[in-house]
């Protein structure tokens, strides 16, 4: 069974580049998801199998911590792993992140390298 | 505080990386020039140790060629598309000089980045603030990154 991600982020530009990113690579998902907030993501986990998320922080409606904080107490998709991308990558976010879950952080901007390195791992 | 410096440097790591076009930075305009001819422009708001509003103003023909480098298509008009581009280069630059002041112990916060597009706009701030613009370019021509900002 193939691999699906969920890209979360309000930009669709910036949803545009993870994804060609993640073809450059080298890495195949058979199918790619997507999210415009936190809580379109928490409805798309809802719904769907997703094996890991990478997903914005500075978002409307509900950013990325509020999101990671409502998915780790939702015992059917707290275990999902998650990826932050993020212009917002200080100590003290990245630290409040990994303290509801999150398995890493890529700053913007990114490199297709630092994409498979800090991805490669969890799949 | 090098604002200068810091802003071409994150400038040129965004379109390296992530728009794959060459670009190449010119000398801070003068503070009295003020009608750049740009038709789209994206703005972001700095709070922190200092406040300032970051901007990046670009004529029609330059829009077009950096978001279409940024999505991977064609884009023949100014779109929603284009705004949304030009406000993810804000926000990474804006988040560029986050990073960079952060090293000088100066915290910054940013706001959700907001875009316009016409023929004929100002921009104008409430406040009598310092100002850089500094002039980059590419293959398609000209573009704009603007710093407004007051030292707290």
């Amino acid at each position: 069974m193939g691999k699906t991600v969920l890209i979360v982020d309000d930009s669709n530009t910036m949803r545009k580049i993870v994804s060609r990113s993640l073809r450059q690579a080298g890495i195949d998902f058979d199918e790619i998801l997507e999210a415009g907030d936190g809580q379109e993501a928490l409805d798309v986990l809802a719904a769907n199998s997703v094996d890991v998320v990478l997903s914005d922080i500075n978002m409307p409606n509900m950013t990325g911590l509020e999101f990671l904080k409502a998915k780790s107490e939702d015992d059917a998709i707290k275990d999902i792993p998650v990826i932050m991308i993020s212009t917002e990558t200080g100590a003290d976010i990245i630290d409040e992140a990994k303290s509801y879950g999150a398995k890493g952080a890529i700053k913007k901007p990114f490199t297709p390298d630092l994409i498979n390195e800090t991805l490669g791992p969890l799949l | 505080m090098e604002f200068p410096k810091k802003i071409v440097e994150t400038t040129e790591e965004i379109f390296s990386t992530m728009i794959f076009m060459d670009v190449s930075a010119d000398a801070p305009l003068n503070q009295g020039k003020q009608d750049l001819g740009c038709h789209v422009s994206a703005m972001i708001g700095l709070t922190g140790g200092f406040s300032a509003m970051l901007g990046i103003h670009c004529p029609e023909t330059v829009g077009l060629a950096i978001s279409g480098a940024m999505l991977g298509m064609e884009i023949e008009e100014i779109d929603a598309d284009v705004k949304d581009a030009l406000g993810e280069i804000a926000n990474m630059v804006a988040g560029g000089l986050k990073e960079r002041f952060a090293t000088e112990n100066i915290d910054l916060e940013l706001a959700i980045p907001t875009a316009i597009s016409g023929k004929s706009y100002t921009i104008a701030s409430p406040t009598k603030s310092n100002r850089i613009i500094i002039p980059f370019s590419i293959e398609q021509g000209p573009f704009f990154i603007e710093m407004k900002y007051n030292l707290n």
